[in-house]
């Protein structure tokens, strides 16, 4: 399998607090198309650090990101902005849709930025709200979604660009049991039929229960990178 | 760009009374200041209007250094030589009116008062400001009359009637000693005391006699249909004259305190404008900032989802944009009907106001002026004020930190 991400020795020292703190350990991985990962591990333990490393949102002090050949850390910001755009989908714990769009506007936002023609990108929003289930809120606002559903609008947006992966943080710390759950199978159908890399932070067990490989991070250092079949 | 749009609209709308209330504070400080300076135009225009009809005209012809030196010595000519310049532009001028004016000594029996001598053409200062309107007693001189018509003021200050003989005695034309001795056939009252207690009035012949002037007048008024084009008219009518000894001025020449008055008042009236939008470009400020800092988390999302930049800071400069030209339409759509009602149904003064602007021969009230400029100008002010607010939320987009706004 093609790898998509991959990180050589990669550190990052906060050096902005009263004492210097290393949130992120000589960290050297590979995650591989189609992959769903759970980066787990306590509080502070780095999880956020590392997916705003590897999604280019923060720089790190020592070691590289190589995604699609191409060291990210090394490239300047306008460069950045163009390459999460086109290779990365992120979902974020608080949702943050867009409050003045509808959910179909919020999930074909990326598409709009990357310049899709507008018959593909309505298209697109509709397939995927239909695939997470919520193709009768097509016109409405986020304000008006519960959370599950605003989560699943925000998934929707994350894959319907069709990233090389996704980030999500804490995705269903929001979330109840079953909202949870329901969001967990849309993104596990959907990682199969898209064949999209999945990574996620979490120390939700239900999340963990569901990935097919886990990495423990314990003070900012790989503890356990362990593979299940989930099949 | 269209979704920048939507997106800066569809912001503005989330809180609406936040939005209204910053739309209307534009709003009112842009009809306040039209209004003001609506006002302060109107008033101008009539101080203006009531100068030139009382004293100026638009243009003078004048002896080439009268204005300098207003005596009896520096009067000029009027033959053939200015008829024929004036001549050429007969399609301009509406009309002339001639005059010959001068200081002297006026006596009845034992009394003497300072008073100016005016030689007039009675028709054509009719037609300049209706001067036969102010007789009080007696009635004003025709052409071949030679009495004199004395301000009311003058003439119970030296006990005169109609039919008693004013002694005048002065200073003529090169120094010539001026003498006349005058019936008195008339008295004419103005509100303006300066005038009432000075004012001589002869038939413009009379008066040349008495100054020993010949065909010569102090000053020629020139009328035209309005005052726009007369610096143009007055350097055409310039060139037909020699200039060694004629000189054609405007009105803002002859009075340049009161040009510089004019200008003093409008500087106090921008400063005041000014005020005002000074408070309301922080009232949007203030309204500009808290939209931004509250969707801080927002704009860090937007950046991360890998929107540029420039498009964000775009979003938040039509935003303001749109609030200023909100401001400003309302305020051109409601400014329009308010300024022309009190142009067209002016405030009127009674009592002790309305006799002060009567004594400058202003009509006592208050008109706006209609001018299309004064709204340009200041939706134009309320657009680059609004610009500028905009342009320090673009720049807050430009040097934000994205992840740090994404934890905000």
């Amino acid at each position: 399998m093609k790898t998509v991400i991959k990180t050589n020795g990669l550190s990052k020292t906060y050096t902005n607090t009263a004492v210097p703190v290393e949130a992120l350990k000589d960290i050297s991985l590979e995650f591989k198309e189609g992959e769903f990962t759970a980066i787990v591990g306590p509080s502070g333990s780095g999880k956020t650090t590392f997916l705003n490393v590897i999604g280019g949102l923060d720089k790190p002090t020592k070691g590289n990101v190589i995604i699609d050949d191409v060291d990210i850390a090394s490239m300047k910001e306008s460069q950045m902005f163009d390459f999460r755009l086109k290779h990365i989908g992120f979902v974020f714990q608080a949702y943050n849709l867009i409050p003045v769009l509808t959910a179909t506007e919020n999930v074909s936002f990326i598409m709009l930025l990357q310049k899709r023609p507008k018959e593909e990108m309505n298209k697109r929003a509709k397939e995927m709200l239909e695939q997470v289930g919520l193709s009768d809120k097509l016109d409405v606002r986020p304000n008006k979604l519960s959370g599950g559903q605003q989560q699943r609008v925000a998934v929707a947006r994350a894959l319907a660009s069709r990233p090389d992966f996704v980030l999500a943080d804490e995705p269903t710390a929001n979330l109840d049991t079953e909202s949870a759950f329901n969001l967990l199978d849309i993104m596990a159908r959907l990682n199969k039929e898209e064949n999209i890399t999945l990574i996620f932070s979490t120390h939700d067990q239900r999340v963990i229960d569901r990935a097919r490989r886990v990495i423990t991070l314990v003070d900012g250092a790989v503890d356990k990178d362990e593979a299940f079949d989930r099949d | 760009m269209a979704i920048l749009f939507t997106l800066a609209w569809r912001n503005l709308w989330r809180n609406k009374r936040r939005t209204l209330i910053t739309v209307s504070s534009v709003l009112f400080t842009y009809l306040l200041a039209v209004a003001l300076l609506s006002f302060m135009g109107g008033f101008q225009e009539q101080l203006t209007e009531s100068m030139i009809r009382q004293d100026t005209g638009y243009l003078q012809v004048q002896d080439a250094i009268y204005l300098d030196e207003p005596s009896m010595d520096h009067i000029f000519e009027y033959g053939e030589e200015v008829r024929e310049a004036l001549a050429h532009f007969e399609d301009e001028i509406q009309y002339t009116v001639p005059r010959i004016r001068g200081f002297s000594l006026a006596a009845k029996e034992m009394s003497t008062r300072p008073a100016m001598v005016n030689g007039i053409v009675p028709e054509q200062e009719d037609q300049l400001r209706d001067l036969s309107g102010n007789m009080v007693q007696g009635e004003m001189f025709g052409q071949d009359d030679e009495y004199a018509v004395v301000g009311a003021g003058l003439a119970d200050l030296l006990s005169l009637g109609i039919g008693d003989t004013l002694v005048l005695i002065g200073q003529g034309f090169q120094a010539v000693s001026a003498t006349g001795k005058f019936s008195v056939g008339g008295i004419i009252e103005f509100s303006i005391p300066e005038q009432n207690n000075t004012m001589v009035y002869l038939p413009l012949e009379v008066a040349q006699w008495y100054f020993a002037a010949g065909n010569r007048l102090t000053n020629l008024l020139i009328m035209t249909d309005g005052k726009d084009q007369i610096h143009q008219l007055a350097a055409h009518i310039q060139e037909k004259l020699d200039e060694e000894w004629y000189a054609v001025r405007t009105w803002e020449e002859i009075v340049p305190d009161m040009v510089e008055l004019m200008e003093m008042q409008r500087l106090v009236y921008s400063l005041i404008t000014w005020v005002f939008y000074i408070i309301v470009g922080f009232g949007i400020f203030g309204t500009i900032l808290t939209m931004l800092y509250e969707r801080m988390r927002e704009f860090g999302i937007l950046l991360s989802l890998g929107m540029k930049r420039y498009k964000l800071a775009m979003v938040t400069l039509i935003e303001t944009v749109i609030i200023g030209l909100l401001g400003v339409i309302t305020g051109i759509t409601a400014g329009i009907p308010l300024v022309y009602i009190f142009h067209r149904f002016p405030i009127r003064l009674s009592g002790g106001m309305a006799d002060y602007m009567h004594s400058f021969g202003m009509e006592p009230a208050f008109r706006f002026i209609m001018s299309p400029g004064i709204f340009m100008t200041q939706g134009i002010i309320v657009f680059v004020i609004t610009l500028f607010i905009g342009l320090y939320s673009m720049r807050k987009i430009f040097v934000m930190d994205v992840l740090g706004a994404t934890r905000s």
